[in-house]
């Protein structure tokens, strides 16, 4: 069978991402390679996710087999540009041949691949452009857990109601939420997402307005785009119920530029404990001043003009929580509003209401 | 140039033993072993060096000392006592030493660098330690002074029991040149497995390497590899010591399948190392499951927290990473838990979490 590299090497490292280094099967660091009519179709797994792509070719050879994800595609990336390579199984052995170079691989049989199929039954179709997916995944991503006992929040939800989509990502000290508007109304229901398969998702999305379609079935989610099927299990747990969390409106507020405020977080942060990452913010008319001091008691000040003539207030954050959503947003202003100094803080979008991040003040 | 340090090494001999045969006077003179029974798994703790004759070591299963010695006595330790002679001796140190640094109940490090006794002199002041010791429990403890901790503690096996012996600065680079590398403290079996490939056999050999062949080759400790073989050992004597982890492992009188059963004993083990944590007010955020299965290989994992592990997570944590290993499906004969990433808990910077 053959292909040209150019063609193959895309999908290759596409679903070459999701092959974990460690795993428990052998096969699992392997690559189902399926070829018929016309059609090359590469599929990855690691149990918990799957992702095939297919590849138009100008073959009617079958070949159907497994082999190493990496080897793979280390021999394809050094290949030379628009090499034809030329793919032939036998026996236990794949040969990869280009031009002078010869490569003979070890292969495990195709059927004893842990391929997921998708489940049947009553499952909830949405459909949204790629771009507008990415941008909702990345505004509430950076905000998951990391390997937290509460296994349900190292992952995303994922929830219809209505005719919102809405997303949601917290660690518990902090909360982001986001909401698109569907053209279709949907009865309630909603899913945790892995958070690698928030991570892979983000990765495999394109910045174009083709659709995604999000399948929401039993234990499982599948999204189709371009040639591109994601199979994910879902976090089987209980979602905390993120509308107690967000605050409906605090009195303190004021608007700043992203990008001043952030900047100015950024060099305060160089200063601040490198553990505990506390930063002082503290309001006056007109005025907020950044402060940390690090365990050798340096001290970083920044100061900045705003419009503000409510409540004076002396509050603690963790500024990597702060820095996070300062980063992980576009918009040219964001606001900001507090209760006081033990209470969350609220952040919000001027330019885009769907958007909400919470997150909880720290005593320093 | 900072002052010459005078560093001692004091070890008592044949601790648990002596202690056993000073309370016990039947067992004076003869062959005793605490630890294990002879037909248990246990292994020994301690052997007087009657015993010792025979071939028996620490460490060595009861039933292969048993084996070497069928007429030895066999006693389990009583630590409560060994805890309060080792309170008793640790005060002596004190009355000499401005910085004490025990290593176990009857090993410890002195700092006499700035003791005005003896008009300084280390050497009769681990005299002096020595009869205050033999005066106030009725044991004999074994001396080693020397300009560092490295070569105290060399100094303190070479005269053992009852021993004194000096390793004056003259004469450091020279003990060194000729000691054996798996003698070297800080070089167990492997590293010396892995030297003695390197053609390094004694101190003479691994002074020939290069600090970065040692740095290459075994990391971090080539540094201090290359240090001791110049006999430099700049390591302070450390009152406080930093604890890097806390745990506990036990062994099974028979091996165990059941991954319930080994869960239990885990949560079992877990229970009073994280008492001892939070009455210390120390926050772990690494766990690590030991697991050594019927035929002894040995397997760990370790799972790590963004928060502080507490009971509950802990509880959680523990079938999770029993499943990583072959528990339920091997036999298994020890599990051990022990919790790292230490640090001690800051009840004012605590951040607070939703209430969800």
């Amino acid at each position: 069978m053959k292909i040209n590299r150019s063609v193959l090497l895309k999908p290759l490292i596409n679903v070459t991402g999701i092959v974990e280094r460690r795993h428990t099967l052998p096969i699992l660091s392997n690559l189902l390679l399926e070829a018929n009519n016309n059609k090359i179709q590469l599929t990855a797994t690691d149990l918990e996710m799957q992702i095939s792509l297919s590849i138009d070719s100008h073959t009617q050879e079958a070949l159907t087999t497994t082999i190493s994800a990496k080897k793979f595609l280390d021999i394809c990336r050094a290949l030379p540009e628009d090499s034809e390579i030329d793919l032939v199984s036998k026996d236990s052995r794949m040969t990869v041949k280009a031009g002078k170079s010869r490569f003979n691989l070890q292969t495990l049989p195709a059927a004893d691949y842990p391929v997921m199929t998708k489940v049947n039954g009553d499952s909830v179709l949405i459909q949204l452009p790629q771009i507008e997916l990415k941008r909702l995944l990345k505004q509430v991503e950076f905000a998951m857990a990391q390997q937290d006992i509460r296994y349900y929040l190292n992952g995303l939800l994922l929830e219809v109601d209505g005719n919102k989509l809405n997303l949601v990502g917290t660690d518990g000290h902090r909360l982001s939420f986001t909401s698109a508007t569907l053209n279709q109304s949907y009865e309630k229901n909603n899913v945790i997402l892995p958070r690698k398969t928030v991570i892979e998702l983000i990765k495999l999305l394109e910045d174009n307005d083709e659709e995604v379609t999000i399948e929401i079935a039993a234990g499982q989610v599948n999204f189709a785009f371009g040639e591109m099927r994601l199979i994910s299990k879902v976090i089987d747990g209980k979602f905390p119920d993120y509308n107690r969390v967000i605050p409906t409106a605090h009195s303190n507020t004021f608007t700043v530029n992203r990008m001043a405020i952030l900047t100015a977080m950024q060099r305060a942060s160089i200063l601040s404990n490198e553990k505990y990452r506390g930063i002082r913010m503290v309001l006056s008319h007109n005025n907020i001043k950044l402060i940390s001091t690090n365990t050798e008691q340096e001290e970083a000040e920044e100061e900045l003009e705003i419009t503000y003539a409510q409540e004076s207030l002396d509050i603690g954050f963790n500024v990597t929580y702060l820095i996070d959503v300062l980063n992980n947003t576009q918009q040219e202003n964001i606001n900001f509003s507090f209760a006081d100094a033990n209470s969350s803080c609220l952040i919000t979008l001027p330019e885009d209401d769907d958007y909400k991040y919470v997150v909880m003040p720290m005593r320093i | 140039m900072t002052k010459q340090r005078k560093i001692i090494h004091v070890d008592m001999d044949a601790f648990f033993a002596s202690v056993e045969q000073r309370d016990q006077p039947a067992y004076q003179g003869k062959p005793l072993i605490v630890g294990g029974q002879p037909n248990s798994r246990g292994v020994v703790a301690a052997c007087s060096y009657e015993a010792r004759k025979f071939g028996i070591h620490s460490a060595m299963p009861c039933s292969r000392a048993y084996r070497l010695c069928p007429q030895a006595i066999f006693v389990p330790p009583r630590f409560e006592a060994y805890r309060a002679v080792s309170n008793q001796i640790r005060e002596i140190f004190w009355q000499y030493a401005s910085q004490v640094e025990p290593l176990s109940l009857d090993e410890a490090y002195l700092d006499v660098t700035y003791t005005a006794d003896y008009e300084g002199s280390a050497t009769l002041i681990a005299q002096a330690i020595k009869r205050d010791i033999l005066a106030k429990t009725q044991l004999h403890a074994s001396a080693g002074v020397s300009y560092n901790k490295f070569l105290a503690k060399i100094a303190s096996d070479l005269d053992k029991p009852n021993g004194l012996y000096v390793i004056r600065p003259e004469q450091g680079l020279h003990f060194v040149a000729d000691f054996p590398i798996g003698k070297f403290h800080g070089v167990g079996p492997a590293t010396e497995a892995k030297m003695q490939k390197l053609g390094i056999k004694t101190g003479a050999d691994l002074r020939k390497k290069t600090l970065l062949e040692l740095v290459e080759r075994f990391g971090k400790s080539g540094q201090y590899y290359y240090n001791i073989a110049r006999a430099i050992d700049e390591r302070p004597v450390r009152s406080k010591r930093v604890r890097k982890s806390l745990g506990k492992e036990t062994t099974f009188a028979e091996d165990i399948l059941s991954t319930e059963l080994l869960t239990e004993q885990l949560n079992a083990l877990a229970e009073p190392i994280l008492n001892m944590l939070a009455e210390q007010a120390i926050r772990a955020k690494t766990m690590t499951v030991k697991v050594k299965y019927a035929d002894f290989r040995q397997v760990t994992r370790a799972q790590s927290v963004d928060a502080a592990l507490d009971k509950r997570a802990v509880k959680q944590w523990i079938p999770l990473l029993l499943n990583r290993t072959e528990a339920g499906r091997k036999p298994i004969r020890l599990v051990g838990l022990s919790f790292s990433g230490l640090e001690v808990a800051n009840q004012q910077r605590v951040h607070p979490e939703f209430d969800f």
